[in-house]
């Protein structure tokens, strides 16, 4: 697994959860339980639950960013490497440029192709330390300027045609809080791999020019610098190779024997010139380890820390990606569901609109009252409410309730023999009415003809009748299809 | 042992399907005031990745009880036998149409099904009941009774004489008010009634009082991932040749507004489907910028660099070029090389900066005048955001999901603390972070998560000790 596919997924997963977002979450819900429990083998690997799963539905959510930004991962690498070794190929070329008339002074050599190198170590290493101070975060941002993994970054980010997709989501604001550690260390990584390949730059250019040229190294110092006091310096910048490379360490007699002075033209024994060209020959060893040493180890050691931090990042981020602690918990935790198993079924045929009043009140008529479940056990209030429709009750009469089927049929066989004008029930109106009610009705119906007009008279205690009850009752009663079927409500009586 | 389930039978309207849809946190239950719009009985499993644990089915109401009940009355041989003239009524009168509903109902209760008789506390008891609950005490299965308030008026008392006497267990539980752990001590009391029910009752209530914890810490993790994305949103705009800038400067404020409004939005819907709820209609007023609070800054930039940056670039890069040259004369140059080179880097760099941010390229041009607005600089937004937030968290989660009414929030009539001031300061170090855009970590966003779950965990243990109180 490298870190290029690692970055397609981080990519991807951005996308991927944002569009996965719009989806039920039921669904959500059921889909990674389910992909969550074929994952037990890596249920504490995160990353990689995240990472499968996000292979599983890639197809679904991803524009193949993730593609083309580790494409542009790549090449940007490839761009840095390639001018990284041009770089240290042009710059040995010049520092180890050497025609015969001079020797090539290896303190000039070791200042050029070393030392700036330890500099900029240091200035990484500098880079590392936390922003809290004020101080940290100028230099940080002044060392922005010269590294070249960030200004490949903000290059890279200019033409990317889509703002903030594909790889420049990596350094977009709105993900900062969740991938400023990515970018971190993707521009470490692509500085330290410029850095690196600088280093191979320069060493196949002095291989090269040691395999296929001559050269002569000497030194040469305007500085108050004894030849024994140069050679114990130069024995302490071998130190790190010395007992693994012994010819690496200039011997006392190389440092003596190759001290010049431009003035003294002689100061290198001309009679001697093939020996001394052989002996002055001896000094690429040190300066190959002391690049090696200084120059290409380091940044061999800090471009893998930034690999692996880029990778760890990553891995991090893959976990911390608005939307990815969600699925993870998804995809872990035990799905509960307590809903239905099947969608209801609902009776919605008795859904009618309410009927026209085809009697309009006062109807002024004179009937028995049939009390329904006993809606009310009050004579003089059921007295007042039928008055207030111009309903002059003459008896009382209890149907429903604790009363048999056969008590109900008895009673409107004995009500309808006294042919009535009119059939008043009086109804609880917040019990809508069951289908034992509208059998009931059928039952007036077939006992006192199809003419006769019944007046179902909802009640409602103390209280108004409200709308959604005397709706209730409409809808109810609607499907009878009776147009001498009226539903009347009581009103408060002063 | 036998799957614990419980058929929730009763009158028409007295609020069967509401309990159901309390219970099983189903909003796709229908509820209607028309009686009879159950025509079928419907199974809630209580399932933990697959496995049931109990079933609650939501029945048909009685639609002819005293005829049933006759027709059992002149069948049964005895008191002994009225649980099977229960059973031979069902068989007798499964096809036929006129007791569709009772038949419906009784199948579950004499497969078995524990009884949750459902009345509506606030309407006065009738004799109409009667019948119903004979013929479920005739069944000889567990039951309870649940007094639901539907209305404001309170015949509690009346219903509990009446219910007393049918059934061993009755209880109050009023389907609009019931909280999460009044749900859960109803869940227990299910397990009262058959001894085999206790253990796989206890061990739901226990899963869902996990799942609440995950909801809370999924609600948490999705308000802290909106409050780091609002924090941290930045809207840029390079400005056009001729452009008015200060239109240019209101479009652009007005752009990131929506995009804070959206990103609220979203969070507030995946917390409601947290919580099962997923066709609320809100009623919110949206969220506030200060435009006063608001600035856009105006910078000239060049592949992201500014006019000093791209100086000192320029200077970087022309003494690096230099100092190849003083390399190459082996220093005799004195080191003029690199100065004259960062010297001409700068200025070239100052003087070319325009022409070359005006260059077209792949349709871009390279650099020039760029407005731009956030990160949020106001101190107290995120406060206000998350108070908003977490009142909404809080309402959805006491929500039941009979409710069916819009949801309405007015964060005016909230007032929100903090439950220490420690837990303060720890928010004002993470928005402070977000703010700044510095010291980003991975795990800003879940510090500021946990820190929210802890205020979600301390406001609904206040709120249910309220209760309680």
């Amino acid at each position: 697994m490298t870190n290029s596919t690692l970055l397609t997924d981080l990519i991807d997963l951005n996308e991927a959860l944002q569009s996965d977002s719009l989806l039920d979450l039921d669904e959500r819900k059921q889909r990674d339980r389910r992909f969550g429990l074929s994952l037990q083998q890596v249920r504490h690997k995160p990353h990689q639950q995240i990472r499968r799963w996000l292979r599983s539905t890639n197809t679904d959510h991803t524009k193949g960013s993730g593609r083309s930004g580790s494409r542009i991962y790549r090449i940007v690498g490839l761009v840095l490497l390639v001018f990284g070794l041009i770089s240290g190929w042009g710059l040995a070329s010049i520092v180890l440029h050497y025609d015969g008339s001079q020797p090539i002074n290896i303190v000039y050599a070791l200042v050029a192709l070393v030392l700036p190198q330890i500099l900029l170590l240091l200035l990484w290493l500098l880079g590392l330390l936390p922003f809290k101070l004020r101080l940290f975060k100028n230099i940080g941002a002044m060392l922005g300027l010269l590294n070249p993994g960030r200004l490949a970054g903000q290059l890279t980010s200019f033409f990317n045609v889509q703002g903030g997709q594909g790889l420049s989501a990596i350094w977009n604001a709105d993900n900062a809080a969740v991938l400023a550690p990515v970018s971190r260390w993707l521009f470490s990584f692509w500085s330290q791999l410029f850095a690196f390949s600088f280093n191979i730059g320069i060493l196949i250019k002095a291989f090269m020019l040691v395999s296929f040229s001559d050269l002569a190294f000497a030194w040469s110092t305007t500085l108050q610098f004894s030849n024994a006091g140069f050679h114990q310096f130069l024995l302490m910048l071998s130190t790190p190779w010395s007992a693994v490379i012994p010819d690496a360490v200039p011997t006392a007699e190389l440092v003596a024997n190759s001290r010049y002075y431009r003035l003294e033209s002689g100061s290198l024994s001309a009679n001697q010139t093939s020996q001394l060209a052989i002996a002055l020959g001896q000094w690429w060893p040190f300066l190959i380890a002391a690049v090696c040493c200084y120059g290409l180890l380091p940044r061999l050691l800090t471009l893998s820390i930034s690999w692996f931090r880029l990778r760890q990042s990553m891995q991090r981020a893959l976990c911390q990606m608005p939307g990815a602690s969600e699925l993870l918990a998804r995809m872990n935790s035990p799905l509960v569901s307590t809903v239905a198993a099947e969608p209801e079924k609902t009776d919605s045929s008795h859904v009618h609109h309410v009927a026209e009043q085809t009697v309009s009140k006062p109807y002024a008529l004179s009937c028995p009252l049939i009390v329904w479940s006993q809606a009310c056990t009050d004579k003089v209030q059921m007295q007042a409410w039928c008055q207030q429709l111009g309903i002059d009750v003459q008896d009382y009469l209890q149907a429903g309730g604790r009363n048999s089927i056969a008590e109900d049929s008895e009673l409107l066989s004995s009500l309808c023999r006294t042919s009535p004008d009119v059939v008043v029930v009086l109804v609880k109106a917040w019990e809508p009415p069951l289908l034992e009610f509208t059998d009931f009705v059928q039952q007036i119906r077939q006992h006192c003809g199809a003419k006769i007009p019944i007046i179902i008279l909802l009640s409602s205690a103390m209280e108004k009748v409200s709308d959604s009850d005397r709706d209730t009752w409409h809808q109810a009663l609607n499907p009878l299809a009776d147009p001498n079927l009226h539903i009347e409500t009581t009103g408060p009586v002063a | 042992m036998s799957l614990p389930q419980f058929a929730i039978v009763g009158h028409p309207n007295k609020g069967k399907s509401s309990i159901v849809s309390t219970l099983a946190e189903d909003e796709s239950v229908h509820i209607s005031p028309l009686s009879g719009t159950t025509v079928e009985n419907r199974v809630y499993p209580m399932t933990v990745d697959g496995d049931v644990l109990y079933e609650l089915i939501d029945t048909p109401g009685f639609q002819r009880a005293r005829a049933a009940l006759e027709w059992m009355r002149q069948h049964a041989e005895s008191s002994m036998d009225r649980s099977d003239t229960v059973r031979r009524f069902v068989q007798t009168h499964n096809d036929d149409p006129t007791f569709t509903a009772e038949c419906q109902l009784l199948t579950p209760i004499l497969d078995g099904a524990g009884i949750l008789y459902v009345v509506d506390g606030s309407r006065p008891f009738g004799e109409e009941y009667e019948a119903e609950m004979e013929i479920l005490r005739w069944s000889g299965q567990p039951s309870m009774a649940l007094i639901n308030m539907i209305g404001n008026s309170d015949y509690t008392h009346d219903w509990e004489k009446a219910l007393g006497q049918f059934f061993r267990i009755v209880r109050v539980f009023d389907v609009m008010q019931a909280d999460f752990y009044k749900r859960l001590q109803l869940l227990t009391a299910f397990g009262e009634l058959h001894e085999d029910w206790r253990m796989p009752l206890d061990k739901a209530v226990d899963i869902l009082q996990q799942e609440q914890g995950r909801r809370r810490q999924l609600s948490a993790q999705l308000i802290a991932e909106m409050l780091a994305r609002m924090l941290t949103h930045v809207n840029s705009h390079r400005l056009k040749d001729g452009e008015n800038t200060e239109l240019a400067r209101e479009k652009l404020l007005e752009k990131y507004q929506q995009e804070l409004v959206a990103m609220e939005q979203h969070c507030r819907l995946e917390v409601e489907q947290v919580y099962q709820h997923k066709n609320l209609q809100r009623q919110e007023p949206l969220v506030e910028l200060l435009k006063q609070d608001m600035f856009s800054r105006q910078t000239w930039v060049l592949f992201g660099l500014t006019r000093k940056q791209l100086i000192a670039t320029g200077a970087i890069g022309g003494a690096a070029a230099g100092s190849v040259i003083d390399l190459a004369v082996h220093g005799t140059s004195l080191l003029l090389g690199s100065g004259l080179g960062a010297l001409t880097g700068a200025v070239s760099a100052w003087l070319t900066a325009d022409k070359i941010a005006n260059v077209k390229m792949l349709g871009h041009t390279l650099g020039g005048e760029e407005i731009s607005v956030g990160p949020m600089p106001n101190i107290n937004f995120p406060y206000v955001a998350l108070g908003r937030a977490m009142l909404h968290q809080r309402i959805i989660e006491e929500r039941t999901h009979a409710n069916r009414g819009p949801l309405t929030i007015d964060p005016q009539t909230v007032s929100w603390q903090m439950s220490d001031s420690a837990t303060r300061r720890a928010f004002e170090k993470i928005f402070a972070k977000l703010r700044k855009q510095e010291n980003y970590n991975a795990d800003l966003t879940s510090s500021l998560a946990l820190l929210i779950e802890k205020q979600i965990t301390n406001n609904s243990q206040v709120a249910a000790n309220s209760h309680q109180d």
